[in-house]
């Protein structure tokens, strides 16, 4: 059985009357990457903040690598690495001495010549921090979290404002790390980074834990079965299948399958009305489904649109 | 903890030489101005200007003094006869600077009971007059340290003060000293503290075990650093080029050290306010522009006028400016001490103040 690395038990988190964080019970498993997705406001980076001893909860028990959060929060610094969101180094240092600079401080440190090699950036090791390109700054933020040789990696939307290329990248250190048995909390507004890199995740809104599982799980779950696409079907279809939930996107209708029936109503439906369209194709649906669904927020090119 | 604090030492040792914008405000900013002002206001020690002079009193004590102005030799002394009227002479002559000796000056210099109130008439449009009224204070200030200092006091001090050729960059390169431990101590805090934040900095740092007092003593070490290279660089303009003598005892590098964490808690007070980073750039600004023009570190406190000399006094930039004068120029060990004492006081509330609001910790 897999070891819980950090437990949370009826964590609680209140600004004044607000409720950030709504009695939360979570366990991460030793050598998972676990992620965290939720809209803004919906109380992940709170919860995220709370783990890496930043804020303190109203209330609740955590419990990470063995220690009381309450108690033993100097412990689990030592143990833990983060590479907050928006993270710049220092300017005017270059790769080496940045990674050298936070590594001194800490009493136990990673060699950083291996962190250079860990994020493959050997040959940009002497180069000054703001010549380097997004994609690199973000590879040494992650060997900068690396500097403890921590058990457990927070990566805070790690990708955000990267290119596709770059992005992926960053996705490969991230797989690395994972092979390297560290366990890997990563936040994000990708669900396609999501999907293709957690063992499992959690969506978040309104301050609690709506789904939780593996990506597969969460979409079995919560999906709802297939999607039915009528590509070019229109306002005349989606108001023809108006009684099956049918809904708009740009000149597309899409349907949830709820049983077999389903495909031979839409088609009938589509006949009987005369109306036309150029293609109807089913899916299974995707992460981006399944969050759409149960936060109602915005999803474009993948990423959320708060 | 010490490695810690050597790391952020370093850290920021090595951003400050790769930025020349930092350096040339360190070093070249003030070498710049002291040899503008220098040109300006002094022209290399050779220029002298005219005083005129009335003395009513016609004593042994003010001959004395109308000869410790002459041993200046920034003065060109033209007397003007007990009984002419001033106000027509001034005016029939165009005169620009003209000192009235009133009677009794002997009496009351030797009674010690009655202060001494010598009237300088000067036109304020004039360029000259700043250096005539820098350099008769300067001798002023001597006779006032035979006054309170007694016997002893005189015999060790006083005499070299008044010999020496004191002129408006005497007065100046203090005041560039003070000027540059704030400017260097606010806007170089205020700037690593807001970008720092703002570039996530400290929220990574908030993940490892520093402290937010080892951060605070690695920054301050690192000011100081910064404040000395500044410094030495004053001087050693100030020396080789106007030929200014100036020491550097414990009490002048005791003011140097407090006020430079002093002016260090401002910048950490100011950027825990304002979190934007030109924003603070330019709250940074408010603070030192009026302290820069307000506390004495170009003009005499007493050429503005009243109201502007009150509020002189809550800036903490005068006492700095007084207090490495009495310590660097006119050996003024006591006053020296006494500005220092303020310091010291303004010092710790504002240090506290500063440890106590700033720590990086959400809650």
């Amino acid at each position: 059985m897999e070891r819980n690395v950090i437990t949370i038990r009826g964590l609680t988190k209140k600004y004044g009357n607000l409720v950030a964080v709504n009695n939360v019970d979570l366990e991460i498993r030793a050598g998972e990457v676990f992620s965290i997705l939720g809209p803004n406001g919906a109380g992940k980076t709170t919860t995220v903040e709370i783990l890496e001893c930043i804020r303190k909860a109203t209330s609740g028990e955590i419990e990470i690598l063995g220690h009381d959060l309450m108690t033993g929060s100097k412990e689990i610094r030592r143990q833990i690495g983060v590479l907050p969101q928006e993270f710049n180094a220092f300017d005017l240092l270059t790769v080496r001495e940045n990674i050298k600079f936070f590594a001194g401080m800490y009493d136990r440190r990673a060699d950083v010549d291996e962190l250079i090699s860990l994020v493959d950036l050997e040959d940009k090791r002497d180069v000054c921090f703001k010549n380097l390109s997004g994609g690199l700054k973000q590879r040494v933020g992650i060997a900068i979290s690396m500097v403890n040789d921590p058990r457990i990696v927070f990566l805070d939307e790690p990708t955000t404002g990267l290119d596709p290329g770059a992005r992926r990248e960053v996705w490969e250190v991230i797989r690395g790390l994972r092979a390297k048995g560290r366990t890997i909390i990563l936040t994000t507004h990708y669900m396609e980074e999501a999907e293709v890199l957690s063992d499992r995740l959690a969506i978040m809104n309104n301050g609690k834990f709506i789904a939780l599982g593996s990506p597969s799980e969460v979409i079995e779950d919560h999906g709802g079965g297939q999607i039915c696409t009528i590509l070019g079907g229109g306002l005349a279809a989606m108001h023809s299948l108006k009684d099956m939930g049918a809904e708009l996107k740009d000149n597309d209708v899409m349907i949830q399958i709820r049983d077999k029936d389903d495909l031979v109503r839409i088609v009938t439906s589509l006949d009987h009305n005369d109306i036309s369209y150029d293609e109807i194709i089913l899916r299974r649906p995707s992460l981006e489904d399944v969050f759409l669904k149960l936060t109602g927020h915005t999803i474009e090119g993948g990423e959320l649109i708060d | 903890m010490t490695k810690r604090i050597t790391t952020i030492f370093t850290g920021l040792a090595r951003q400050f030489f790769r930025s020349p914008g930092s350096v040339f405000w360190t070093v070249a900013f003030p070498v710049i101005l002291i040899l503008i002002f220098g040109a300006i206001f002094d022209s290399g020690g050779f220029s002298s200007y005219d005083l005129y002079l009335q003395d009513l009193d016609g004593s042994d004590s003010s001959r004395d003094f109308i000869q410790k102005l002459r041993d200046t030799e920034v003065l060109n002394i033209h007397t003007v006869p007990a009984d002419e009227d001033i106000d027509s002479f001034i005016t029939s002559r165009s005169i620009e600077n003209m000192l009235i000796i009133p009677a009794g000056f002997e009496k009351d210099l030797q009674s010690h009971t009655a202060g001494i109130n010598l009237s300088l008439r000067q036109d304020g449009t004039s360029g000259t007059s700043m250096a005539v009224f820098t350099t008769i204070n300067a001798v002023v200030q001597g006779y006032n340290l035979k006054l309170a200092g007694g016997e002893n006091y005189i015999l060790v001090t006083q005499h070299d003060i008044i010999s020496e050729d004191l002129s408006y960059i005497d007065f100046f390169l203090p005041g560039i000293i003070g000027l540059m431990i704030m400017m260097i101590a606010v806007q170089s805090t205020v700037g690593y503290q807001t970008r720092f934040r703002n570039h996530g900095i400290f929220r990574k740092l908030a993940t490892t075990p520093l402290t937010n007092a080892e951060w605070l003593i690695g920054m301050m070490l690192w000011m100081l650093v910064m404040v000395g290279i500044s410094v030495a660089t004053v001087m050693i303009t100030g020396i080789l080029v106007f030929n200014v003598t100036m020491s550097l005892d414990v009490t002048s590098l005791m003011i140097i050290i407090i006020s430079t964490g002093l002016f260090t808690a401002i910048g950490i007070i100011i950027s825990q306010f304002v979190k934007d980073e030109e924003v603070a750039g330019t709250a940074a600004g408010a603070v030192t522009f009026p302290m820069m023009f307000l506390a004495g570190s170009f003009f005499p406190l007493e050429s503005m006028p009243g109201y502007l000399q009150s509020f002189a006094k809550v800036l903490p930039l005068t006492y700095v400016n007084n207090g490495l004068r009495d310590a660097m120029i006119y050996g003024n060990t006591v006053g020296a001490l006494d500005n220092m004492l303020i310091i010291i006081v303004i010092a710790l509330v504002v240090i506290i103040t500063a440890v106590a609001i700033s720590g990086w910790k959400k809650e």
